[in-house]
């Protein structure tokens, strides 16, 4: 996402700016540094090389480190593909996972599941479910109430 | 007081492998007594690196210049709340920091939970006392803040003048408070692992700490880009540098986790993969950590570099290859039954939600490593810079947009299509009023319309919740709209909250597309009287600005701005000169606006001619950020807070627990 951009300035967000003192393209900083690379572009465009001619010629002074992207070809153009290649295979995954679950919701749930707590409560415990007294269930009911009343 | 703080970090290193020790036999054997020591050693810990940091400070204020800390990071002059920031402007202070942080943290959690979560307290202490003595070695024998020089020099050379700005005192506490507290969940997480008693109880035990460290890392992160925006002097607030990004990086993590658990909690489904976040949001903080810290990666944060980077890699190796190795051994245990109701679902809409922002994350990370890559691979040494995230994370970011617009339109469990339908006619509406009134007023830039478009859906959507449910709040209760309002929000703080954040998140979209799309700059070389324009704005030059502080000199110009003819105000950009012998430092000048910013930059200035250069930018709507962020941070605060319904909630499900038990 960007404002419109001419040639010159194009050129400039292509290279990062070697002052040192901040991690910005030449279009972005704003010191002297930035301000000789920017007119030094200005001169060449005005010169007659265009903007491909002018970045090649910065790449072999200074080397690929003065662009401020990896070129999309070769081994750098991993660096552009793999988010998106990762992004695909995982939605991909992700998708078929999701209608795994969904056909699973769809069946009735395993027998004694719906007390899947106790079931596991039983587990942790090594014990079995005993039966609730009365006053097992009078005190569960009381809370219950308590709970809604005072909510 | 340096021998003292000296002495103060070698006896809290001594007692926090103690605690290390105690807590380890203390959980092996059933040891009460042992873990209780342990215990015990956390809160020693916490006093002893709290007396050294204090002693640092007093070294500080007292000028001590005979340590070279001291003397790199201060000088006479230096404004007081400096020179308490003095103690994270350099290596092994930011170090001493993060341990300062790292052990109030452990000594909280340690007091909290003197009744609760006995079980796993023995391990979560083993954990924070390992990670607290890897930083104790580090300030011991390796970033040592007390090292004594051979002679006193007169004055120090003070500190980098970039980080002085109110921001830059409180950003690194804000990043710390969060990168460390991710250490919680993290400790949390192990022990639920190695006890096994993988039930929810270790997610419920650390929720607030995750948002709390969540909370600060965001607060970090919006101070930070602050700070590049009014210190920098590029007009812009975020450059992709590698140490933003290795704070972005576990914020994006801990954001899936924060939505992804809420599915463990209805569903009990995601349990490995909510461990899984957990883990890389702490190892990810570390690794931001390293990065900031060894220089592996040169930025403009990295103000220091040393010999720490292997200690770090090595304890980030370790660290990853014990939690992964534990997840790995309990992944039977794991295994949880994954149903799905519906494929519109609002946990259909959180997994995708989930991919997106672990997807960003990577990309982020991706980016921010290549260059080491390319390097191994190809030994050529390369930049990812702005124009590679700027391309990369915009169609990632505009899916998570999407996605926050539709996702609080579907129901839990099984969302109807037809409710779904009827739910989301008002905000495409909004949508499409906003498509048309902006192609009405010229706008063109494919990605701003679709970016401001998907912000009306959200906005529309989001204040529609509130709408609705106050709205059947009413219904219920005959209460006024505003009683029902607070009444529904207040009840269900988590809830409304998160929906708070999600409008301080669009607020934050609107601003970065309207300062990214629609920015505008203009650069002129004026004698007094001269003038200059761009966007709406007028600037003359009037005349020079010239002041004398204790600390530095400045030097700069008085420029009036109008607005149609009409004076609105007066800015004075220009640099400041500092007499400990730093670089001078820019020193830009802001008109605000909630339209916009005029952002005013002296680049240069030629005494002899009296000819001054001028850089100015506008920046459309880039309040809109601090704004959303502002609120963001305050959705986050308050789905914090102590919540009606998940109190109820929580003793409900006890309750079904003990009636399951009894039959």
């Amino acid at each position: 996402m960007s404002a419109d951009l001419n040639v010159q300035q194009q050129v400039e967000s292509q290279f990062m700016c070697y002052c040192g003192c901040a991690n910005l393209t030449v279009r972005a900083c704003s010191c002297g540094t930035a301000d000789q690379i920017r007119a030094d572009i200005a001169r060449r465009l005005a010169g007659g090389e265009s903007a491909d001619q002018v970045v090649a010629a910065y790449v072999a002074q200074h080397g690929e480190k003065i662009r401020s992207a990896p070129t999309k070809e070769g081994f750098s153009l991993l660096a552009w593909t793999m988010p998106f290649i990762l992004l695909f295979v995982a939605g991909a995954v992700l998708v078929l996972l999701v209608r795994r679950w969904k056909l699973a919701g769809l069946l009735p749930l395993p027998a004694g599941s719906g007390s899947q707590t106790a079931a596991r409560l039983a587990t942790q415990t090594g014990g079995t479910a005993t039966p609730p007294s009365d006053a097992d269930r009078r005190i569960l009911a009381r809370v219950r109430r308590e709970i809604d009343e005072s909510h | 007081m340096a021998g003292f703080g000296t002495l103060c970090l070698f006896v809290a290193l001594a007692a926090s492998g103690w605690a290390i020790i105690a807590s380890f036999n203390g959980w092996r054997i059933q040891s009460g007594e042992l873990v209780l020591s342990a215990e015990r050693a956390v809160y020693a810990v916490c006093g002893l690196v709290v007396l050294a940091v204090a002693s640092l400070e007093y070294c500080i204020f007292t000028n001590r210049f005979d340590l070279e800390y001291v003397a790199s990071y201060s000088n006479r002059d230096l404004p007081t709340a400096y020179k308490v920031a003095a103690l994270w402007a350099g290596q092994a202070g930011s170090i001493l920091f993060w341990l300062l942080i790292l052990v109030a943290y452990a000594a909280a959690i340690v007091a909290l939970n003197r009744r609760r979560n006995r079980p796993l307290m023995p391990l979560v202490v083993l954990t924070l006392a390992v990670v607290s003595t890897f930083f104790l070695v580090l300030v011991n024998f390796m970033a040592r803040p007390f090292v004594q020089l051979a002679f006193t020099p007169a004055d120090g050379n003070g500190m980098n003048p970039q980080l002085q700005n109110p921001f830059m005192a409180i950003h690194p506490p804000c990043l710390y408070l969060g990168y460390v507290g991710l250490t919680i969940p993290f400790a949390f997480a192990l022990a639920a692992l190695v006890t096994g008693k993988l039930n929810d109880t270790w997610f419920r035990s650390t929720r607030r700490w995750t948002i709390f460290a969540w909370f600060f890392l965001g607060t970090g992160i919006l101070l930070g880009g602050w700070w590049a925006y009014v210190e920098l002097g590029w007009g812009g607030y975020w450059a992709w540098d590698p140490v933003e990004n290795a704070s972005l990086i576990p914020w994006l993590t801990c954001t899936a986790f924060l939505h992804s658990v809420m599915i463990e909690e209805r569903k009990k489904m995601l349990r490995v993969w909510n461990l899984t976040l957990v883990i890389l949001s702490f190892l990810l903080a570390i690794l931001g950590t390293f990065i900031t810290r060894s220089g592996i990666i040169s930025s403009v944060h990295s103000f220091t570099k040393s010999e720490i980077g292997p200690v770090f890699a090595g304890f980030l190796g370790l660290a990853t290859t014990v939690s992964l190795g534990l997840l790995f051994y309990r992944l039977p245990s794991l295994k949880s039954e994954h149903r799905l109701d519906s494929f519109v679902s609002r946990e259909s809409t959180f997994l995708f939600n989930n991919l997106l922002l672990v997807g960003a994350a990577f990309a982020v990370l991706w980016g921010t490593i290549f260059p080491i890559l390319s390097e191994a691979v190809r030994g050529v040494k390369i930049t990812v810079g702005a124009p590679f995230f700027n391309e990369v994370m915009v169609p990632i970011a505009l899916g998570l947009v999407t996605l926050a617009g539709i996702c609080p339109v579907i129901a839990w469990r099984r969302g109807s299509p037809r409710k779904l339908l009827e739910k989301i006619q008002g905000p495409v509406m909004a949508m499409i009023g906003a498509v048309a009134a902006l192609l009405i007023v010229g706008i063109r830039d494919v990605y701003a319309i679709v970016a401001f478009a998907l912000s009306a859906l959200v906005l529309a959507t989001t204040l529609m919740e509130f709408w609705w449910g106050a709205r059947s709040r009413q219904k219920v209760t005959g209460q006024r709209f505003g009683a029902a309002l607070w009444s529904l929000v207040d009840r269900n703080k988590r809830r409304y909250g998160g929906f708070v954040v999600h409008l301080g998140f669009i607020l934050i979209i609107i601003g970065i597309t309207g300062s990214t799309a629609f920015r505008q700059e203009a650069v002129a070389t004026l004698q007094r009287g001269e003038s200059f324009s761009v966007g709406r704005y007028t600037m003359k030059f009037e005349d020079h600005a010239n002041h004398d502080t204790p600390n530095y000199e400045f030097a700069g110009a008085k420029v009036a701005i109008y607005n149609d003819q009409e004076r609105v105000g007066e800015l004075i950009p220009g640099h400041n000169f500092y007499k400990a012998g730093q670089d001078p430092s820019t020193e830009v000048a802001i008109h605000y606006t909630l339209r916009d910013d005029l952002y005013l930059i002296l680049t240069g200035s030629d005494v002899q001619t009296g000819q001054y250069t001028f850089k100015a930018y506008l920046n459309p709507l880039i309040n809109w950020i601090w704004i959303g962020g502002g609120i963001l941070m305050l959705g986050s605060w308050f789905a914090m807070l102590p919540d009606l319904r998940e109190r109820k909630r929580t003793v409900e499900e006890r309750l079904a627990t003990v009636e399951a038990h009894v039959g």
